[in-house]
């Protein structure tokens, strides 16, 4: 994208978007360390997180992350349901790719029963699953370029998410929390006319990822806030349990759609998954507008290849599974996220262990913040890109 | 005092016109806890569902601005004092907006040990948006009705502590 | 070392991964290390004695690659309270058996800490750890040294269980406020909402547009917790 007349000499330089000013003002005076507290209401922390930072001047010295205020209890709640209540009470973990959270805990309790679902649920659950992780990572083009203070980019990152959104409620009836897993396979088919509409919904986003790419990606103010901001080891990245979008924004090449225990209908189709060796802000945003477009092909694969057929094993009407206990954990658009269920024969659960990716991802951020100017603490939560109810469960 | 001055008489007009221009600058203080938040910001940042063109502003610096607050999502006990700080520090006249089952009465974590069943509990509400999440027509709706009200109402009543009660959003509607 | 689920019915014995996966853990560990064994639908569950806990972390992260801490977590296997009777036709609500039975790779007693390591070089490979706690004196090693994202984790596992773990570098709430009496996973910490006012479960049942009215029992379970 041409951006005009620029001053001679200015070129894109990588080097040029380190931090600008390594000077250190604070050094005659003699200032005090101040603490700030950024939340649980603010507008740029996602939700109720708070933060509590030592400032040195405008850089952190020191930071401490203060979450629970959205901590409902989901692991007490899930020992006093039955599995299909659960199945309603998980859309809500992660609010934003909410059929999403479902497909571990559904798949955990069909390895219980010992059910398979058939290949058209199997595939019509990966077309959901791929279009929640296009309704959040869309949100997420859209709102980290907000966090960085570009206001456009939110109002696309809406608009194409009302794509997506209308998509899934035309097939599930609701736009998010549609609870449309059931053990077993999903509630019904497909609606007349839905392939054809997503098929074109998929390609407005793969035009509209052009979009971002020339309005966010090829902006040079984006660039300096982003490159070299907030740079996550892999080694440490793994050893803090950082997953997903994340960690393959640091050069790690694992995904569990394709590395992890086979589990939707992923091993029938031909995808890539998107690294990026940098490890800082700027590639998690590379990573996951790649990783955006790879889902639209993805979910255009699937329904040129939808098979034929029924969309429910059978099952009996009152759900007991035998005793046992399985882990399951699946790529969700955040992460990691994993279910050890602990069965012991009844119509629910004895103990549901919820693994949720954004808790890990989080937990990197006291080490990440240190030494970052507090501009940068918004950017590089941003790029972390967590979702509160993911965190605090 | 003035009750019922600028609701009859010579200066009906005024109080109409006070009231219109009250309704058409809401400014919203943005309080989005959980997923409603997600409907929300599609309502109001969302180009479908556009809310600014009723007049209702999401952006105000501080609560000190702010007129209208809607409480979307899960109210838990240790967000609760946050929210009765941050409702005391908003100037009268002020309203509240509850959104979705959770903060209407607890919603589906009824019986969690950490929420707060509902965020009546601690401050007092005038819409109930109830729904798991409400649309966003539906929450639109529930400015719209907040809307009407404040046409119809008396700031000198409301000052005063007169009973009124709390809209809810009809299911359907 | 012993290795096999309890159930008969889940007759195959454990898979080769699994066997392959458990001789490489005893020979990094120590087979005195091992306490049991068993696989939980595919994966391998070890139980490791309660003082080589932070031992089993190193050797994990450093012999056997397991780069990843996915979780570190805790079970009370303590009998679940009841809340309906069995056959009261409140199906809504779960009656979990009465009987003490402890899940793979069996329990010593009441409480249990169990983590997840897997390897994000090795596609399907993980190992599931769990040790038993005493329940008067509830503590164990902390990993924070050894993968420091077992930091959070922990201090979860201590706020819902009153697990303490030596070594950790700060053991506050994570989730709760800081005034929060008691141990909210322990099963002997009521839901005080549902004592208070039991779920009623399946009671107004409403026919669909156009059909008969159903009988309560044949709902099965309530999808409708909306």
């Amino acid at each position: 994208m041409t951006l005009g007349t620029r001053p001679a000499g200015f070129d894109v330089d990588p080097s040029l978007y380190r931090h600008l000013a390594d000077a250190q003002v604070n050094v005659e005076l003699d200032t005090g360390d101040m603490i700030l507290n950024l939340g649980p209401q603010h507008p740029a922390t996602h939700g109720t997180l708070r933060l509590v930072v030592r400032l040195d001047g405008e850089r952190v010295v020191a930071s401490d992350v203060v979450i629970g205020y959205m901590h409902r209890g989901y692991e007490k709640l899930t020992e006093f349901r039955t599995y299909p209540q659960i199945t309603t009470l998980i859309n809500r973990i992660d609010w934003l790719s909410s059929f999403a959270n479902e497909v571990p805990f559904i798949h955990a309790a069909e390895q219980l029963m010992g059910v398979e679902a058939p290949p058209r649920a199997l595939y019509i659950r990966t077309v959901l699953t791929e279009l929640s992780r296009i309704a959040t990572f869309v949100l997420f083009l859209g709102e980290m370029g907000l966090q960085v203070g570009a206001i456009t980019p939110a109002f696309y990152g809406f608009r194409d998410r009302e794509y997506v959104l209308n998509a899934i409620e035309a097939a599930t009836g609701g736009r998010f929390h549609p609870n449309f897993n059931r053990i077993g396979g999903i509630l019904t088919d497909l609606p007349w006319g839905w392939i054809a509409e997503t098929r074109e919904s998929m390609r407005k986003i793969l035009k509209s990822c052009d979009d971002f790419e020339d309005l966010v990606v090829a902006n040079p103010i984006f660039q300096q806030r982003t490159r070299s901001i907030g740079i996550i080891p892999a080694e440490l990245g793994a050893a803090y349990g950082v997953s997903g979008s994340n960690l393959r924004a640091s050069g790690v090449d694992w995904d569990l759609r394709r590395d992890g225990k086979p589990y939707l209908a992923y091993n029938d189709l031909d995808w890539k998954v998107w690294t990026h060796p940098d490890g800082d802000s700027f590639a998690r945003y590379w990573v996951r507008l790649q990783e955006t477009r790879e889902s639209a092909r993805m979910v255009l694969q699937l329904l040129d290849n939808l098979p034929a057929g029924p969309v429910m094993a059978k099952v009996p009407r009152i759900i007991k599974v035998p005793e046992g206990e399985v882990w399951v954990n699946t790529e969700n658009p955040l992460g990691e996220m994993g279910y050890y269920v602990v069965s012991k024969g009844a119509t629910g659960p004895f103990r549901v262990k919820i693994r949720t990716a954004s808790l890990s991802n989080v937990s990197i951020a006291p080490w990440l913040l240190r030494g970052v100017y507090v501009p940068d603490v918004i950017t590089v939560l941003a790029s972390l890109y967590f979702i509160l109810g993911d965190i605090d469960k | 005092m003035t009750s019922g001055a600028l609701r009859k008489g010579p200066l009906k007009p005024v109080g109409e016109l006070l009231n219109y221009s009250r309704k058409y600058s809401l400014w919203m203080f943005q309080w989005g806890l959980a997923c409603c938040a997600i409907e929300m910001g599609a309502a109001l940042a969302g180009p479908r569902y556009d809310v600014m063109r009723l007049g209702v502003i999401p952006f105000p610096a501080s609560p000190r601005q702010a007129d209208l607050i809607v409480i979307s999502g899960t109210v838990t006990d240790k967000m609760a004092p946050a929210i009765k700080r941050l409702y005391e520090q908003m100037p009268d006249p002020k309203y509240v907006i509850s959104m979705g089952s959770c903060a209407n009465c607890g919603g589906p974590y009824w019986d969690s040990y950490s929420v707060t069943k509902g965020v009546d509990q601690i401050i007092p509400v005038d819409v109930y948006v109830p729904g798991c999440p409400p649309r966003p027509e539906a929450f639109i709706q529930g400015i719209v009705l907040l809307q009407e009200r404040i046409q119809n109402e008396d700031p000198a009543d409301r000052w005063a502590g007169k009973h009124w009660e709390p809209i809810v959003v009809p299911a359907s509607a | 070392m012993t290795d096999e689920t309890a159930t008969a019915e889940a007759a195959p014995g454990p898979s080769a991964e699994s066997t392959a996966l458990l001789e490489r853990v005893t020979a990094a560990l120590g087979a005195d290390a091992i306490v049991e064994s068993g696989e939980a639908c595919g994966d391998l569950v070890v139980r490791i004695a309660p003082d080589r806990w932070r031992d089993a972390a190193t050797a994990c992260r450093d012999q056997l690659g397991f780069d990843y801490l996915s979780f570190v977590s805790a079970i009370d296997w303590m009998p679940a309270p009841t809340l309906s009777e069995e056959g009261s036709g409140d199906t809504s609500s779960p009656v979990q058996p009465k009987d003490q039975t402890y899940g793979v790779a069996g329990s010593a007693g009441r409480f249990q800490v169990f983590a997840r390591v897997a390897s994000t070089r090795v596609p399907r490979s993980g190992l599931t750890l769990k040790t038993d706690i005493d329940e008067t004196s509830p503590s164990v090693a902390s990993w924070v040294a050894v993968y420091p994202g077992a930091d959070w984790h922990e201090r979860e596992c201590w706020e819902m269980y009153g697990i303490t773990f030596d070594g950790h570098p700060s053991l506050r709430h994570l989730y709760l406020p800081s005034e929060f009496e008691g141990h909210p996973l322990r099963k002997d910490f009521p839901l005080l909402a549902r004592e208070v006012k039991p779920w009623p479960g399946l009671v107004d049942v409403e026919p669909m547009p156009g059909e008969a009215p159903e009988a309560e029992t044949e709902a099965g379970e309530a999808e409708a917790s909306e």
